[in-house]
């Protein structure tokens, strides 16, 4: 019985996958797995044997049923495939030259562009010119370059993908200033947009998600300076309200701080309020006065000149100004979502 | 790091300061010490309520236990509690602390009614332990007779009691020195107006045998151990830790262990100092050895874990034999057992990058790698060692051996940073600030300074400050001092650099996106990666793929090298939740190798759409019909016209599974290839998009057009006179396009002809099978006179008669 069993398999699969047709598959499932079918005759002779051999040859059995059902599908879509083959190459090409149609509708920028192109609106109107760098990049210009040598605690705020060697996908906008400051001396005015990649992906985090990243070297730019800018940006996105820029740590500025904005939905008042979680305050972004070690590596006077940078993340900006409290939606294109930019 | 304030007022000169955790919290968030959360872990001490007990019965099935009645009300009819208790202290009229179903104790024990060896019970009587309140001993806690039942115990109880609170902070990876009590106590001490009070180990006299008569230290390279001290301490006897010590751990979620494990522990949440306790009789050579891994080995930790060390890893050896991976974890083979008697205690300073390096390949992320990973205080470290020999002589009356080997007897000298009072005001904005006023505020944490001369600040950095380096550390430290809210806001003078920087290529994107909203579509924005398979279905895998190292699932795998495979997956997305009519787009890089690069890989621009459904979605007007290829070619002619001054060709594709091979065209500029667009090939259709109607994609490389790119527009005046119309129908053979007779008809039109354009295509019934007729509409135009029937009529001819020559036409009538 397993001989044959093993003679059935051998012959079922040839048969089945030079099957010329859709008709001859029919007959060949019937065939082995109809009713009357090959294989019911041999489940039928199952209850002939003795215990042991009933479970060997019923499990064999059931492997052949599976595998002469896989690879009646797959010939069945290869079937199918060869059918669609034959119609396109019966009829003829259209005449490609002939002229589009042209349509207008009514389209819509991705949110996450919207704000994008706001932000770099607002700061282009106060001399901000725009800067790019790639995002495969190199680890110098995402973090050496940027004070962070290897081993340094920083690095574990940002899980990197690597692609090899010093090659990775940037995990900041950051770099883009390295690649400007090495390119031309100062005085400088740019901003940097783009994607950007951490290895992180939950709730709050996506591994992919967009910075923009400002950046400003003169010969006495202060704190107060980048104070002022950030109050300039955040009153033309939301609306004048209230800021805080709270002490904070990054390897590339010093002093540094993370700037928070006044909740938008409590006013800051903290009570039973989800957005701010209680607190009555929104992180938006990071910023801090560019540290001399970053000047160094560029090439820069740090005696002579002085700096600020700063950061956000576009799609926090997205979910808070237009109330999205799904990040990973960003992400989805949902066209009910999509239409309503 | 988690904070008790309890733990904190042992640190503080005020210790019965009052302190507002909420706005403590904040003073502290605004001082760059993130409170993330705070705790009450009395919180659920709210069920614990002072209670009296009326009876005590004999437990039927168990001679150790007792059932009490309990009340919890003064109230006549007050319901009698039936609860089970183990204590020997109890009698009857006692008034005692009743933790009531629904209570969370100290440790996460949740109160449940439950039956104990078969009698209900319906809560339990606390001990003082029970109830977290720290220093008491077996048995339940007695409370005054005079307490109000029903009222809950922990207002009974003062604030060494239950009621602690716990910050959870959430701290920046420079402040190292924050990961202790006594650190926190520093930057706290100020906002509460006291002063921090240093925990005083008892004075050691010289003991009969110095630590040095027992071992040996070497240490083989001082800059990976700048400092170890070690010290013998016998006549031990492993046993519990005292009630005070195990609560403190217990507070920030430290488990105990044992009286010496547990000493080390709470030393290293109070001073930041991690130690290690070896047991003396494994250091068999009597010589500890702190010295780089010369060869790959295994070594098991005393968790149990085997790991394999590499060169570099700083070890501990017993001679040649490792006995711990130093900064991280001890070994099996050296820690302390139940019938230890004898330990060394290490107390060290390990180079921090190599302590990251070594714990961040072997993902061992231990209380002690953190805070030597974050730099520790150098001369913490005697004073740590002394402080858990001092607990362990206290507490359990060990013999410790004085002095210690210190490898580091040289007295230190506090670094130095020279602070400029005018790049402080300069690089902060600040003009008020005095030198007085820095000087005051970094003295308030323990930095001491003194002014050099008019400008100049000698600042003394303290050694539990190693994040403090250079003048620009100083600079912050006074800025945060101060507190940023105090900066006043300026607009810089701007530099203006604009016009030295090309924005070009952001602009040639952005209008490339604007075009397609004013088209109707809808842009989206995809992830950089997917899979190799929703790749290789579209037969789109290539030999340049760029692959990330470390993806996060298989989806994520390989960077994009068309934008297509992610659109089709938001068109299949959306056509489940049954969105027909779609329109959606994406402007964004596709990623190849490039060796010629330095990072190996070049990002190209690319325009990329899916169309669907219907040309105009269905509504009361009617029905439209669906979309087509044109429709896709529509897309591409207008993006093209608006974006640049090209004309491209359209040709049949070759072996795509992706596109129908009769039903879309590869675009070409010249003979470079810069984009597709047509319908989905049928079977990609059926079998991965689930659907039976046509789908248009297009695909079109911005980079490649970019330098083509229209920058102007050269304005022609319409012209007075009227233009004459004329309509043209031919019968062609099938395989003459459109396209070569317009351009026939141009050609022989000459500048009178303003415009050929296509009206009519057809083929079918009443005309051979191989042909089909074409209908053109001429429209006759000059910018100078009106044109007359005659000449027309002459151009018309002559048209006619090309077309019939160069293609074998006929004119239909």
């Amino acid at each position: 019985m397993i001989e044959n069993i093993h003679r059935i398999r051998e012959e079922g699969r040839s048969l089945i996958s030079s099957a010329p047709s859709p008709q001859e598959l029919d007959h060949l499932r019937v065939h082995y797995l109809g009713k009357k079918g090959l294989l019911t005759g041999l489940l039928h002779q199952l209850k002939d044997l003795d215990n042991n051999r009933r479970r060997e040859v019923g499990a064999l059995l059931n492997q052949l049923k599976t595998d002469l059902e896989s690879h009646f599908d797959h010939r069945q879509v290869e079937l199918r495939r060869l059918e669609i083959e034959k119609e396109l190459a019966s009829s003829s090409p259209i005449d490609f030259t002939l002229p589009g149609r042209h349509f207008a509708g009514v389209g819509s920028l991705h949110p996450v562009t919207k704000v994008l192109e706001e932000i770099v609106a607002i700061l282009r109107r106060v001399g901000f010119s725009v800067a790019t760098g790639p995002e495969i990049e190199l680890d110098f210009y995402n973090f050496e370059a940027l004070n962070t040598p290897p081993d340094h605690p920083a690095r574990d705020l940002q899980d990197t993908f690597y692609i090899e060697g010093p090659v990775l996908l940037r995990s900041h906008t950051s770099p883009v200033q390295i690649r400007a400051m090495k390119s031309r001396r100062p005085p400088m005015q740019i901003i940097a947009p783009g994607r950007v990649y951490r290895s992180d992906y939950d709730l709050t985090h996506t591994p992919m998600f967009h910075q923009v990243e400002g950046l400003l070297v003169d010969e006495s730019v202060s704190l107060s300076d980048l104070k002022g800018v950030l109050h300039h940006l955040v009153k033309n996105l939301f609306g004048a309200r209230p800021l805080r820029f709270r002490p904070s740590y990054f390897p590339f500025t010093e002093p540094s701080a993370e700037v928070d904005m006044q909740c938008i939905q409590c006013r800051g008042s903290g009570k039973d309020c989800r957005l701010c979680k209680n607190s009555g305050w929104l992180e938006i972004g990071g910023c801090g006065m560019v540290h001399p070690n970053v000047f160094k590596a560029v090439g820069y006077e740090p005696d002579r000149y002085t700096g600020f940078a700063f950061g956000m993340g576009i799609e926090r900006i997205a979910m808070l100004k237009y109330g999205i409290d799904d990040l990973r939606s960003f992400f989805e294109n949902d066209y009910r979502m999509l239409e309503q930019f | 790091m988690l904070l008790s304030l309890n733990w904190l007022r042992d640190y503080l000169v005020k210790n019965d300061v009052k302190i507002e955790p909420r706005e403590l919290a904040e003073k502290l968030t605004m001082r760059g010490l993130a409170v993330a959360s705070i705790a009450r872990p009395s919180g659920g001490l709210d069920k614990v309520v002072v209670g009296r007990i009326l009876r005590i019965e004999k437990h039927p099935n168990a001679d150790r236990l007792q059932i009490t009645k309990v009340i919890t009300s003064d109230s006549p009819n007050a319901q009698e509690l039936q609860i089970v208790c183990g204590a020997k202290n109890i009698a009857e009229g006692d008034t005692v602390p009743v933790a009531l179903p629904g209570a969370m104790l100290p440790g996460d024990l949740s109160i449940k009614a439950s039956a104990i060896r078969g009698v209900d019970s319906h809560g339990m009587l606390c001990s003082s332990k029970e109830l977290g309140v720290a220093d008491d001993h077996e048995g339940i806690l007695q409370l005054p007779k005079s307490a109000v039942l029903g009222q809950p115990v922990s207002e009974l109880l003062g604030h060494h009691g239950p009621d602690d609170v716990i910050f959870e902070f959430e701290l920046t990876p420079n402040r190292g020195d924050c990961l202790s009590v006594m650190g926190l106590a520093r930057e706290i001490a100020p906002l509460l107006d006291t002063k921090v009070r240093e925990p005083k180990p008892g004075r050691f006299r010289n003991s009969a045998h110095r630590t040095s008569a027992i071992i040996k230290v070497e240490v083989d390279d001082p800059r990976c151990c700048p400092r170890y001290v070690a010290r013998v301490i016998d006549s031990l006897k492993v046993t519990e830790s005292p009630d005070w010590i195990k609560a403190r751990l217990q507070s920030v979620g430290v488990r105990p262990i044992n009286n010496i494990v547990d000493v080390t522990n709470f030393v290293m949440l109070e001073y930041g100092q991690p130690l290690h306790a070896f047991d003396l009789r494994r250091i068999e050579s009597g010589c500890i050895r702190v010295a780089p891994c010369a060869e790959s080995r295994d070594f098991t930790l005393l968790s149990g874990q085997n790991v394999r060390l590499e060169p570099g890893d700083i070890l501990i050896l017993d001679g040649d034999r490792p006995v711990a991976l130093a900064g991280i974890m001890g070994g099996l083979n050296s820690q302390v057992e139940g019938d230890t008697t004898s330990i060394v205690l290490e107390s060290a300073a390990f180079l921090a990058t190599q302590i990251r390096r070594t714990a961040r390949r072997l993902g061992l992320h231990t209380d002690s790698s953190k805070r030597f990973e974050k730099g520790t205080d150098i001369l913490g470290v005697l004073d740590a060692s002394e402080r858990a020999a001092a607990l362990l002589r206290d507490s359990h009356n060990a013999n410790v051996y004085h002095p210690p080997i210190d490898t580091d007897e040289q007295p230190r000298k506090d670094a130095t940073i020279a602070l400029d009072m005018r790049e402080v005001k300069k690089l902060i904005g600040l003009r008020q600030i005095s030198p007085e006023g820095v000087i005051e505020v970094l003295e308030k944490i323990g930095i001491s300074a003194h002014r050099k001369s008019v400008n100049i600040l000698q600042v003394r950095v303290p050694t539990f400050r190693p994040d403090l380096l250079d003048s620009i550390d100083a600079i912050e430290e006074v800025a945060r001092l101060v507190g940023y809210e105090h900066i006043p806001q300026t607009l810089p003078l701007s530099p203006a650099t604009y016009d030295e920087w090309d924005e070009s290529t952001m602009e040639f994107d952005f209008r490339a996106k604007q075009t397609l909203c004013s088209m109707g579509l809808r842009e989206t924005i995809h992830y950089s990666f997917t899979s190799e398979e929703n790749l290789s279905r579209y037969g789109l895998l290539q030999e340049q793929m760029i692959r990330v190292k470390n993806p996060i699932s298989e989806e994520m795998k390989v960077m994009r090298t068309s934008l297509l495979p992610s659109l089709l997956q938001t068109y299949r997305y959306n056509l489940h939740r049954k969105q027909f009519d779609q329109r959606l787009f994406e402007v964004a890089s596709i990623y190849l190798a490039d060796d010629e690069q330095e990072t190996r890989a070049k990002e190209v621009p690319y325009a990329a759409g899916v169309i669907s459904g219907h040309v105009v979605p269905p509504g009361w007007m009617g029905k439209s019909e669906p979309v087509g290829f044109f429709d896709g070619k529509g897309i591409v002619e207008n993006l093209l016209r608006q974006l640049t001054t090209v004309k491209v060709a359209y040709e049949q594709p070759r072996n795509s599974r992706l596109l129908h091979p009769n039903r879309s065209a590869v675009i070409k500029l010249g003979l470079r290839e810069v984009g597709f667009v047509g319908e989905v090939h049928p079977f990609i259709r059926s079998h991965v998009l689930d659907t039976t109607e046509p789908v248009v994609v297009f695909e079109l490389c911005l980079e490649a057009l970019r330098k083509f790119q229209r920058t102007t527009v050269r304005y022609k005046v319409p012209s007075k006179f009227p233009s004459v119309e004329v309509d043209l129908a031919f019968l062609l053979d099938k395989a003459a396009t459109s396209l070569s007779v317009a351009e026939a008809i141009s050609l022989t039109g000459g500048s009178l002809l303003a415009d050929v354009s296509v009206f009519d295509v057809y083929e079918g019934a009443n005309i051979p099978s191989d042909k089909k007729s074409l209908g053109f509409r001429l429209t006759f135009l000059s910018p100078e006179r009106t044109l007359q029937d005659a000449e027309v009529t002459t151009l018309r001819d002559r048209i006619v008669q090309a077309v019939s020559e160069k293609f074998g036409a006929q004119i239909r009538a």
